[in-house]
């Protein structure tokens, strides 16, 4: 079936980490919901109460001890920091609505003042062409339905890179590794929630069960349309744009309000590895009628000699 | 000051050469060349273009793709031919070397920690092509080199007729694995999300098989002596170029109805259509046409045509992963791409 994660059984032989001075199982307390291997864990992102504070993208670089990336403005709304990268690995884009066509609009739209803020993030997906591509085994899911690259064997071949229908994984210059979310893959052992959905001050940012998520996020829908905001739809949960073309569902999905490409996602990805046999098959095919043709040639010609 | 971890002074991309709204785009005028017109998010990437080096993979794919098909032609010819065909078949063999040794090489060289090129050898994946790849590599580069030693030993004379088995026993594997070997590279570009590329899996497949023949047909035919066999390595080579035009048009096709044809506007476009395509395959058929209305067949044409098709191939690779950077680099490309109506059925 598509949508079951099987964990690997050796998972299971690695325990949970008990950290010292750590509350035991503390996303009970912050995110109500206890990180058990074997579930599926994801963020489920609701653009719609996003404040553009950024506390994501700074909890997320002070826990993983990622590096600057661009010290500098882009001139670009308030988003300076541009993309997701190696060392970014949650984004908040900014998306001024009211300035569309180059003109500020004198009149401010009742909803959100016609900005759109969105945390990007990696999708974690189902069916992860990032993963997929992996040559070493590098990029691999964990016990908790994450994809994450182990450091210490990605060899940077780089293929992860163009694999990512989302733009998400890079490899960095700085040790020539690839880098990307790992939805905190050690706070999950130590039973805490992902840094940027603890330090998510309006829960724009929700960690938890995949699942649960998913009902959650079902249910703001249908709220939101109650209360006049029609356009508001899931980007990531199964059937969903973003969930297309043999990708199944995101781990981390988001509640959108305008077209995906608004807020640099694609409306329709597709599952990369799909096309490995037809390209295969076809050019094996080009390539054994072409020696077909030799060897009529060449026993040709050793006829007439 | 010191400061205790790095800091990258320079962002992973440029600094956007003008603001702009996020209805707005700072790429070619909406609409305009039949890419995407709708919204993008100040213009930025929404993809991240592979950290290939151009000349360096599109190299080596040529390298994988010159060696797989010398492999292959040798051997059917010396299954075909036997003795009369010794010359070919002898160069076919080592020139079968080129993908084991510089085109290895290239791929370790290509990679961002190559100290850990070995971890390539961790796994065996079927999802992967860069790993099918792989493990074909292996395969292809130890028969090759048996088939080459063997090959070796019997030119020496050391024990003739057992060295001339063991290269012809050798020699079929490396043919079965030099079709992959040529082929492959293809599907590790069609299975990335990479717009270009992904637009025609089967298409691009055809080409790099057709143009790996050619090339192997051509890098034949500048050492042979024998004329009748040279004049049917010419009807190898054309008839593979026929088929490489062929999948050049079918793509083109599929690349404007998928909107990623803006990609292949640019130079790295232009280097593909003029020197991979009219100079690597047009121009060939052109000479090996003439010269066969002429009746004659000058040496000169012959060798212009063989080194125009290895030069061809060459930028042909190279163009393909340039544009295919551009095409990933382009929003307007990508969201084209990335729309429901381009999604397999
Ligand atoms: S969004 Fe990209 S990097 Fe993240 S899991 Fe999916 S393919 Fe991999």
């Amino acid at each position: 079936m598509d949508n079951v994660f099987h964990m690997h059984p050796r998972a299971a032989e690695h325990h949970q980490s008990s950290l010292d001075r750590v509350i035991p199982n503390e996303s009970e307390l912050t995110a109500g919901v206890r990180i058990e291997p074997g579930k599926s864990y994801g963020f489920f992102t609701d653009t719609t109460v996003c404040i553009g504070c950024k506390a994501c993208e700074v909890a997320c670089k002070e826990w993983n001890n990622l590096p600057a990336d661009n010290l500098g403005l882009s001139g670009q709304s308030f988003d300076n920091t541009g993309a997701l990268s190696a060392n970014t690995w949650r984004h908040v884009a900014f998306v001024e609505k009211s300035g569309a066509g180059g003109v500020r609009a004198q009149e401010q739209q009742p909803f959100q003042s016609g900005w759109l803020m969105m945390s990007d993030v990696c999708k974690h997906c189902h069916h992860a062409p990032c993963m997929e591509a992996c040559p070493t085994g590098a990029l691999f899911k964990t016990e908790f339905d994450t994809v994450v690259v182990q450091q210490d064997i990605c060899n940077g071949c780089g293929y992860c890179v163009p694999a990512c229908p989302f733009g998400v994984v890079e490899v960095s210059k700085l040790d020539g590794k690839a880098h990307k979310c790992t939805l905190c893959y050690d706070r999950l052992k130590g039973g805490l929630e992902p840094a940027c959905a603890k330090s998510c001050p309006t829960d724009s940012i929700q960690f938890g069960e995949v699942s649960d998520l998913q009902g959650r996020a079902r249910r703001r829908v249908a709220d939101l349309h109650a209360r006049g905001v029609p356009q508001a739809y899931l980007y990531g949960t199964p059937g969903a744009p973003g969930a297309t073309g043999g990708m199944s569902h995101l781990n981390a999905f988001f509640l959108l309000i305008d077209r995906p490409e608004v807020y640099n996602l694609p409306s329709a990805p597709s599952r990369p590895s799909r096309r490995v046999a037809p390209s295969l098959f076809s050019g094996l095919a080009a390539v054994a009628g072409l020696t077909l043709a030799a060897a009529l040639l060449f026993s040709d010609a050793e006829r007439r000699a | 000051m010191s400061v205790p971890y790095p800091v990258a002074s320079r962002g992973p991309e440029d600094a956007p050469a003008r603001p702009g709204s996020a209805s707005e785009r700072n790429m070619p005028a909406p609409g305009h060349d039949g890419s995407w017109d709708g919204p993008t998010y100040y213009g930025r990437p929404a993809l991240k273009p592979a950290p290939f080096e151009a000349e360096v993979v599109g190299g080596y794919i040529f390298l994988a793709g010159l060696s797989g098909a010398s492999a292959l032609i040798a051997t059917v010819a010396d299954v075909t031919m036997g003795e009369r065909a010794a010359g070919a078949v002898r160069r076919g063999r080592y020139t079968a070397l080129l993908a084991p040794t510089i085109g290895s090489a290239l791929l370790v060289y290509d990679l961002h920690t190559p100290e850990r090129f070995f971890n390539m050898f961790r796994v065996a994946k079927a999802t992967s092509p860069m790993s099918i790849g792989t493990w074909i590599l292996v395969g292809f580069s130890g028969c090759a080199a048996l088939t080459a030693a063997a090959q070796y030993a019997s030119d020496r004379g050391a024990a003739p007729r057992t060295a001339r088995a063991a290269a012809r026993a050798a020699s079929l594997p490396a043919a079965v694995l030099g079709a992959g070997l040529s082929t492959y590279t293809a599907a590790l570009l069609a299975a990335t999300s990479t717009p270009l590329w992904a637009a025609a899996p089967r298409a691009l497949a055809v080409r790099f098989g057709a143009s790996a023949v050619a090339c192997g047909a051509a890098a034949l035919w500048l050492g042979e002596r024998d004329g009748g066999l040279a004049r049917r390595l010419e009807t190898l080579a054309a008839a593979a170029l026929a088929v490489d035009l062929a999948g050049d048009a079918v793509s083109a096709i599929a690349y404007r109805r998928k909107g990623v044809a803006p990609a292949m506007a640019g130079p790295a476009g232009t280097l593909e259509k003029v020197v991979g395509t009219g100079l690597g395959a047009a121009l060939p058929l052109a000479l090996y046409a003439a010269s066969r209305l002429a009746g004659r067949r000058p040496p000169a044409l012959g060798t212009l045509a063989a080194l125009a098709i290895l030069v061809g191939g060459a930028a042909f690779r190279t163009s393909i992963i340039r544009a295919g950077a551009t095409s990933a680099e382009r929003p307007d490309v990508s969201f084209r791409f990335m729309q429901p109506d381009n999604l397999p059925d």
